[in-house]
Order: structure tokens, then C-alpha cells, then sequence
């Protein structure tokens, strides 16, 4: 489906948890063609200040009511003029733009891992409805979620994911809710504890958290889909700034990059250079008792 | 518009650059547009006055490590390290394409050495659907070759020379503005037989985070581009318009119609529109519906009223209004 420039009118903007942000837009072209894992870019405003779109994946689609909304956190300039919009305001929006999720391990009668941390729930919300709407109601807890912040404050309600029937497991870095730890450690131990063998894993979450699922995933042969993020000027494959490092398909060992906007935002882990990444990803300072 | 208007009043966008004659002054950037596919959606090639791609080299590019982009004040800054396919990849898969379209096709190219822009224009001679070739001897990203080359006016014009004699193409040469007289290399190369200059390209610079204490782009520096940069773009132009009679093209920070006339105030015959591209795929079409509009409110039937109509007579430009 092609992509669309599209001027969207807020509906509604919400704050779920502590800095972050939900916002219903009207866009029907753009809401007709997307799908879970891909992204738009918006523009903050319509001067030179912040100058760059900024990219943020759908959290939520409603096709019939020809909106769909995004979640994010207030981390900048640009989110934080963003949290201020008003229902009414208009913002111009790029997209549907990047792969998405591929849909598998819905029919296998096996449990599949959605893997989330922080904000990196966003677009596993949607990637959740079509995943449930693809598997019968009294399976639906073969659906579960892993779902780690850094403390309770900042982790969306459960109601969020009722709708769904899936099981979700929580983890805090200080403890104040679920499981005190990383979300990549409850995933761990959910999975010796239960004997789980997943059909399927999904993840979006920091360098950090995904760097740990990956290799996790590679170790016990699980397909894994990885929503990644980068800085990016475009969205569309033309300024090439989105680059991570990759393995060259012909020559091992040599340089290669993958660009974020348009090879992905979802990879699989073996089209990632983790060792490459730079600064290498450090797990955060836990405060549990 | 009155009533009596017919076609024939519309106002002529054409411009002639030298040897290339376009159809509106409003080119896209090297870099900043792909190979015209990525924009197809948005900004269909056609109308556009040309389209520039993004830098070629004689073997293909990786580019540099990540971070490559951040954001500043009104502008970003990028490292991205000349990333292409090379150039036979780029005449086997992306020329073809890019030639079917009804726009002149410039094609950026840029070497370590004399001889490897030299053998670069000689590959693309004689190519088929390529209107003009546009040195890029002023990126600062590549260590070993592109800002000397670009800084410096006799071995810019070492760097023309060669590339005259390799190709019966049409030259454009893209300056640095990261030199103290931007007009006596403007000059080196047009005496060095360019048929025409473009200016600026992106102006060195840096970001730093004092969080991590690391810069912000792995390549420590980078160019800057975007609206932060306009007004030192325009003073360039401003210059090298005086410095040579050759067409310049004026390049920097260009995100309206406004900002294009101004270039073409100052005595560019054309502008490229850059980074903008990046905020809104469609803005090249707004930048000539909107010189066209400018057109009609002030009478104009071709843009060579306008073009280097900069009074400066004035000292105090204000007093009048």
C-alpha cells in the first residue's frame, strides 16, 4: 500500500503512565494502510524548530474508524511540544513507512513471547490485537506478554491488554511492581519455571534489552522479530542516516549496514552486528532490595 | 488572476543554466532525494528543474559507522560517509530508471585522487540519460580526500582540469563553504573550464553530549545543514556570483519559495533544495508552485528580471517601508 502524506487531526491525547503519552490521530489513508511494527514520521510543527520528523510506530489501528494512535515518551523537545498539542490541532504525517511484523506462530498451538521495555510497548499493543484476532478466544493465554519498566509509575495499566486475554508478566528495575529485575531475567525464568517453548518472540524495547533477546532467542532456535530504532532524518530510505551495523552478504566480516526505515524497523537477530554496536549496550543499574 | 487570463500568461519558470536548459529553477540536493524513487510518491521527478543523485564513487561505499545524523538548532548535522552503490552498480540498476523520467539527470561523483574523478567522468561519458556531471570536491566526511581537495583552489581546479578533459558532459563543481574566499575558488574552477558552480555544500561542525561525554556522531564531525545554515549560503553565493561569470546554484537551507528567490535575488540561476526534503517529501512543489505565485503578484514573465536583482544601493533598505 502506498505511502501517504497525510494531514492527521488529534482526536485525543492521554497520559497512561508517568511521561508518557498517548495520542489518537484521524488519518484514514494513512490508519487504511498501516499495520503493526511499521511507523510514521511527524512533524512537530510547521517552522524550522525542531526541524526532523520524528518517527514513532503505531500503537493502535482502527481501520473502520479511520484513526490510529501512538505512544511515546516525553524524552526531548519534540515530544514534549508534542504532549502539549491540543484535540483539534493538526500534525502532518508520513506513512504507513517500513516493514512491520511478520504475523507467525499465531496457528502453532505453541506459546508465542511479546517481549517489551519501557516504551518499547508501543507498537506490541497493536501487534497483540492482530496476533489475538488470528487465534481462538480459549487460546488466547498462549499469547504473553513480557512486559519490564523501570518502575510501576511508568508501565501502562492492565486494562490496556485485557481485551486480549493474554497472560502478562511484569518486571521493574527498583521492584515497585511484578518482578524485580529485567524484563530479559523474568523472561528467563517464566520460561525455565513454565518449561515454555515459544513458537514465535516479538521485541521492542532499548539497544540494551535487545541485544540480551536476541541472543536469547538465537540460543534456543525461537524466531525472533525485533522492532529496532535509530535517530533518522527521512523515514523513506534517502538520507541513509538510520544505518546499523549488519553481515555483509557476501563477504563476511566486512563492513555492511542495514538502514533502519526501510529494511526494517523489524529485523530478525541474525541480520544485526550486535558485537559492532556502539557504545555497547550496558543493562541498567538495578535499586531492588 | 483576471479574467481575460489565458495559458500563455502563465509566467516561464524555465531558466537556462549554461548548457542545460530547465524546465524551473528548483533542483533537489545530491544526497538528499536517492535516485528519485524514494520521492516518487511525493515529488514526482518530473517536475522537477533537475535531479541531482546521491554522490557516486568508482567502488561501492559502506559509509560510516552510526550515530551518522543529529539534530540542531534549525539544522542537522550528518556523517553518513558518502554511502553508494559505485558507480557500474549505479549505471547497471539505477540509471535506467532515473533516465526514463523527463528530468535532467546530474549525477554527483567524488574520488580520493585526481585520477579516480577522472576516470569517473570518463565512465559516465557518453552514458545515456545523464544531462550533467556535478563534482562533489567539498565533502568534508571522507578523510582522505574531499575537503582538501575542496579548500584548497589550485588543486580544486587540479581536480576540474582532469575531469574536463575525461568527459564532454556538462560540469557542474560543487563548492565548500569551510574556506576564508569562497570567490577565489569559485574562480580557480571556472577557470579550470566548469561550466558551472553550485555552493554550498554542507558547513563543518559538531555536537557533543555531556551526559556520556561522547560526541554525537560517531565520526566526531560532521556537515551541518538545514535553515541554520541560509544565511552563510547566501552570503557564499552572494560572493562567488561576483567572482565568476559562469550560472551558480545556489544551495542551503532552502524550505520555501521565499528562501529559493532569495538565492536567486543574490544571483543564483537556480537553486537545490536539500535537507528540506527530509521534513516534507513534497516540498520541492510547493517551492515552485509558490516561485510561480511570487511571479504573478509581482508581474514577473520569466525569473530573468529577478535573477541578481539585488539592489544594494540602498543603505538603509528599511526607511522606505
Amino acid at each position: 500500500m502506498a505511502r501517504q502524506l497525510e494531514l492527521a487531526t488529534i482526536l485525543e491525547q492521554q497520559q497512561p503512565a508517568r511521561q508518557i503519552y498517548r495520542l489518537r490521530l484521524r488519518a484514514p489513508a494513512i490508519a487504511a494502510a498501516g499495520r503493526a511494527g511499521q511507523f510514521v514520521m511527524i512533524r512537530i510543527n510547521d517552522g524550522i524548530d525542531p526541524l526532523l520528523r520524528r518517527p514513532f510506530s503505531f500503537h493502535r489501528i482502527d481501520r473502520e474508524a479511520g484513526t490510529f494512535e501512538i505512544l511515546y515518551r516525553v524524552v526531548g523537545r519534540g515530544t514534549r511540544e508534542l504532549a502539549r498539542k491540543p484535540p483539534g490541532a493538526t500534525l502532518s504525517c508520513l506513512g504507513p513507512l517500513g516493514n512491520g511484523f511478520t504475523l507467525v506462530g499465531a496457528t502453532s498451538g505453541q506459546p508465542v513471547a511479546l517481549v517489551a521495555g519501557g516504551i518499547g510497548i508501543a507498537p506490541l499493543v497493536q501487534l497483540m490485537a492482530e496476533l489475538a484476532a488470528r487465534i481462538p478466544r480459549a487460546e488466547s493465554h498462549r499469547l504473553m506478554l513480557f512486559y519490564g519498566a523501570r518502575n510501576a509509575e511508568e508501565l501502562l495499566p492492565e486494562s490496556t491488554f485485557e481485551p486480549f486475554g493474554c497472560i502478562v508478566h511484569t518486571s521493574t528495575d527498583d521492584g515497585s511492581k511484578g518482578f524485580c529485575g529485567l524484563v530479559t531475567q523474568l523472561l528467563d525464568q517464566v520460561t525455565r519455571d513454565q518449561d515454555l517453548t515459544f513458537s514465535a518472540l516479538y521485541a521492542c524495547g532499548t539497544l540494551a534489552m535487545q541485544y540480551h533477546v536476541a541472543r536469547w532467542a538465537e540460543q534456543r532456535s525461537i524466531p525472533a522479530q525485533l522492532s529496532l530504532e535509530s535517530l533518522m532524518a527521512c523515514g523513506l530510505g534517502a538520507c541513509l542516516g538510520c544505518a546499523l551495523p549488519a553481515p555483509h552478504p557476501n563477504r563476511p566480516g566486512a563492513d555492511h549496514y542495514q538502514h533502519v526505515c526501510v529494511n526494517g524497523p523489524v529485523f530478525e537477530p541474525g541480520s544485526i552486528r550486535w558485537d559492532q554496536i556502539e557504545p555497547p549496550p550496558t543493562p541498567p543499574t538495578l535499586v531492588c532490595n | 488572476m483576471g479574467p481575460d487570463r489565458t495559458p500563455a500568461d502563465a509566467p516561464d519558470l524555465g531558466v537556462q543554466l549554461g548548457p542545460l536548459k530547465l524546465r524551473n529553477p528548483v533542483m533537489v540536493a545530491s544526497g538528499t532525494f536517492g535516485y528519485g524513487q524514494e520521492y516518487a510518491d511525493f515529488a514526482p521527478a518530473e517536475r522537477l528543474g533537475a535531479l541531482v543523485v546521491k554522490g557516486i564513487s568508482l567502488q561501492p561505499r559502506t559509509g560510516n559507522p552510526p550515530p551518522r545524523l543529529v539534530e540542531t538548532a534549525a539544522g542537522m548535522i550528518n556523517a553518513i560517509g558518502l554511502e553508494n552503490v559505485g558507480v557500474e552498480a549505479f549505471i547497471a540498476t539505477k540509471l535506467p530508471r532515473l533516465a526514463a523520467l523527463e528530468v535532467p539527470v546530474v549525477v554527483n561523483i567524488f574520488g580520493h585522487t585526481t585520477d579516480e574523478y577522472a576516470a569517473l567522468a570518463a565512465r559516465l561519458d557518453g552514458v545515456p540519460g545523464i544531462a550533467a556531471i556535478e563534482i562533489n570536491i567539498s565533502c568534508p566526511n571522507v578523510k582522505q580526500g574531499g575537503l582538501q581537495f575542496g579548500s584548497d583552489p589550485a588543486m580544486a581546479a587540479a581536480v576540474v582540469r582532469a575531469v574536463r578533459a575525461a568527459t564532454r558532459l556538462p560540469i557542474i563543481t560543487k563548492l565548500t563553504p569551510n574556506v576564508t574566499r569562497i570567490g577565489d575558488l569559485a574562480a580557480a574552477v571556472e577557470q579550470a573550464g566548469t561550466d558551472l558552480v553550485s555552493c554550498i555544500n554542507t558547513v563543518t561542525a559538531m555536537a557533543v553530549d555531556v551526559f556520556s561525554r561522547r560526541p554525537k556522531l560517531a565520526n566526531v564531525v560532521g556537515g551541518l545543514s538545514g535553515p541554520a545554515i541560509k544565511p552563510i549560503a547566501l552570503r557564499c553565493v552572494h560572493e562567488v556570483a561576483a567572482a565568476v561569470s559562469c550560472p551558480v546554484i545556489g544551495i542551503g537551507g532552502i524550505m520555501s519559495a521565499v528562501d529559493a528567490l532569495e538565492f536567486l535575488l543574490v544571483g543564483a540561476r537556480a537553486v537545490q533544495v536539500g535537507t528540506a526534503n527530509f521534513t516534507n517529501p513534497a516540498v520541492t512543489l510547493e517551492i515552485i508552485d509558490g516561485i510561480e505565485r511570487f511571479m504573478r503578484h509581482q508581474g514577473l514573465t520569466t525569473l530573468e528580471d529577478f535573477i541578481g536583482g539585488l539592489d544594494t544601493s540602498c543603505r538603509f533598505p528599511f526607511a522606505d517601508q
